[in-house]
């Protein structure tokens, strides 16, 4: 089943009289239990477009439709339902509340998506339990490791069961025996859980559990 | 619920105590402001307060209850002889000078009745038999005359306009506006004490009311019979004697300034010490939208964290004022806070908090959660 489809995106940014053409026309799907590396250069718009699958930015051209609704860019203000709904992020920086343990962090966002109460403290615990982290649900993200903390990222993203996934450089912040569990523990939930996955990275460990590389470059999909 | 409100503040402790400390500042300088100004009021108005008497007639405009003037005694027979009228007695309020045994010359101002049980007045005798007044050249005086005429007691005399009385009896809480000490004398020997300007004179007549008598009609049934006089229900006439001194000098304008200002650092304290935190958690905030917070989301966060900040800044600048009190009330200023007003400056406190926050507010609703994906 296709949680994700982008046809045709183009994105231009405009500062003062200066027009950039970052994205130039990318098409790309996931289906359910499906994950997609997507490389490219440094500057060549992955993130970008990512923002724009994540229903973060608007396409100047284009059309998005994730889980079934189609992105309307005319009508932003619809934005954060789908995100809140469809859509789990995971960021290079972690991204993590400092001030939360890591069950809290996880909880939080399940309140965020409109999930409360001993409802959603449970499925924090079993997400984290899912990534391995039972032992440190109340630890403070200071007090975790580079690999832990992403972990902690993971279990945030999966929590209420969105069915896609996003994930910006998630392994550029960590060693790579590090890298390598953070995948790994991508791999096994992606497709325990029968989610799609996207990363976008140009960490060459990623191919390996991906179901399919897809290459960005200049602002068009190398096949 | 997980409060990231809460968690946020607890994180950044010191700003937190600099956010309570400003609202703690303002809460403190309205109380004593406004309750020092309350308490110089009821100064204004106390004697009127508790007198027992429903009407006050008055000699034509008369401003204020200190600043009496004179009409005839006489007067009295008229009002008495209203329907619905049970009591009516005159009352002279006039200021004398009173000689200290240091040879110095002060104010007094004396409060004389003929009966003084008969109207309450004055309404706490520290020492002393108030049906005595009567039976000699005798004096009861404030005990908060200690401050302008040194220590006195019962048994000493003092010169009052020249004569020599003696001090029988002390009072305490009965006060002036204008810190003039209150003596009580009798009715006729006052009128002795004023010689030509007081012979066959009153300055005001109290009036008590028969039981079921309609307060407007025997009002109106005086201002016929005497229409060159004034008459005041009891709350007019201590609401318009407090309303003299609050126009005519700058007490108001002063204590609405100091308020104001208070107030003014309050806010800039909440808003700077606010907006530096949202700054500091920006990322965060992009995170919260990022992960399709919505703009009510973010709003309730900040918002929580200036209601937390408005209530414990307001326990603690209550607490600093309520512990203030008795301090000041040794200085001879009195504080007044009532409940009423207590829970005013506590629904003020939680509104210009929440204003406060709009500063922050207005920076994260504008924030693209774009950011979350830059370093
Ligand atoms: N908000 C923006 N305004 C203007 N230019 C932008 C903006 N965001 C990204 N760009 C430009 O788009 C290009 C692609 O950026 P990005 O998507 O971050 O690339 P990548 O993630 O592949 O490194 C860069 O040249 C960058 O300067
Ligand atoms: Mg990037």
């Amino acid at each position: 089943m296709t949680v994700l489809s982008s046809r045709n995106v183009v994105k231009r940014f405009t500062e003062g009289k200066q027009t950039v053409e970052v994205l130039k026309g990318v098409s790309l799907e996931a289906r359910r239990g499906e994950i997609v590396a997507l490389e490219g250069p440094s500057g060549s718009g992955k993130t970008t477009f990512l923002s724009i699958l994540g229903c973060i930015l608007t396409p100047t051209e284009g059309r998005v439709v994730v889980d079934g609704h189609e992105v309307d860019a005319s009508r932003p203000g619809e934005l954060p339902a789908i995100r809140r709904r469809s859509i789990g992020f995971v960021f290079q920086q972690f991204n993590l509340f400092p001030a939360l343990t890591a069950l809290e962090n996880v909880e939080y966002s399940l309140n965020v998506r409109g999930r409360k109460g001993p409802a959603a403290r449970k499925e924090a615990e079993r997400v984290l339990d899912a990534v391995g982290l039972a032992d440190r649900t109340s630890f403070l993200p200071r007090d975790l490791s580079g690999g832990q903390k992403q972990r902690v990222a993971i279990a945030r993203a999966l929590a209420g069961a969105p069915p896609l996934l996003l994930a910006d450089e998630p392994t550029a912040n960590l060693d790579s025996v590090a890298g390598r569990q953070v995948l790994e523990t991508f791999r096994d939930l992606a497709k325990r859980e029968d989610r799609a996955l996207v990363i976008v990275t140009h960490d060459p460990q990623v191919r390996t559990i991906a179901d399919r590389v897809a290459v960005i470059r200049d602002g068009l999909l190398a096949a | 619920m997980v409060s990231l409100a809460r968690r946020n503040l607890l994180h950044d402790r010191l700003r937190f105590a600099i956010t309570i400390a400003g609202v703690a500042f303002a809460v403190t300088l309205v109380f004593v402001q406004v309750g020092l100004f309350l308490g110089l009021l009821e100064n204004a108005s106390v004697t009127i307060e508790h007198t027992g008497a429903d009407l006050w007639v008055t000699s034509r405009n008369t401003p204020n209850v200190d600043f009496a003037h004179t009409f005839p005694e006489t007067l009295v027979q008229r009002v008495r002889s209203v329907p619905g009228v049970a009591r009516a007695d005159n009352l002279l309020v006039w200021f004398m000078q009173i000689s200290l045994p240091t040879g110095t010359q002060e104010g007094t101002l004396v409060y004389a009745l003929e009966d003084f049980a008969a109207w309450d007045l004055p309404w706490s005798v520290k020492e002393g038999r108030l049906e005595d007044l009567p039976r000699g050249d005798y004096l009861f005086l404030d005990d908060s005359a200690t401050r302008r005429f040194g220590p006195f007691a019962a048994g000493e005399y003092r010169e009052v306009n020249e004569r020599r009385l003696k001090i029988i009896g002390r009072t305490v809480a009965a006060r002036s506006f204008t810190t003039t000490p209150i003596s009580f004398v009798d009715y006729g020997l006052a009128q002795e004490l004023g010689s030509q300007t007081l012979r066959g004179k009153t300055t005001y007549v109290l009036v008590k009311l028969a039981p079921g008598a309609d307060l407007e009609a025997v009002r109106a049934e005086i201002r016929r019979r005497l229409p060159y006089n004034d008459v005041f229900t009891k709350a007019e006439w201590a609401k318009r004697s407090r309303s003299y001194w609050v126009a005519n000098t700058g007490i108001g304008l002063n204590m609405y300034l100091t308020v104001f200002l208070g107030v003014l650092v309050g806010v800039v304290v909440v808003a700077l010490t606010l907006y530096t935190s949202t700054m500091e958690h920006l990322k965060e905030f992009g995170t919260v939208k990022a992960i399709g917070g919505s703009n009510r989301d973010i709003y309730r966060i900040l918002a929580e964290q200036s209601v937390i900040a408005a209530v414990l800044g307001f326990a603690a600048g209550a607490l600093f004022a309520l512990a203030a009190a008795p301090g000041m009330a040794k200085a001879g200023l009195q504080l007044i806070i009532t409940p009423g007003f207590g829970a005013a400056v506590l629904v003020g406190t939680v509104l210009l908090c929440l204003a406060a926050s709009l500063v922050s507010f207005r920076k994260v609703a504008a924030l693209d959660p774009a950011l979350v994906f830059r370093g």
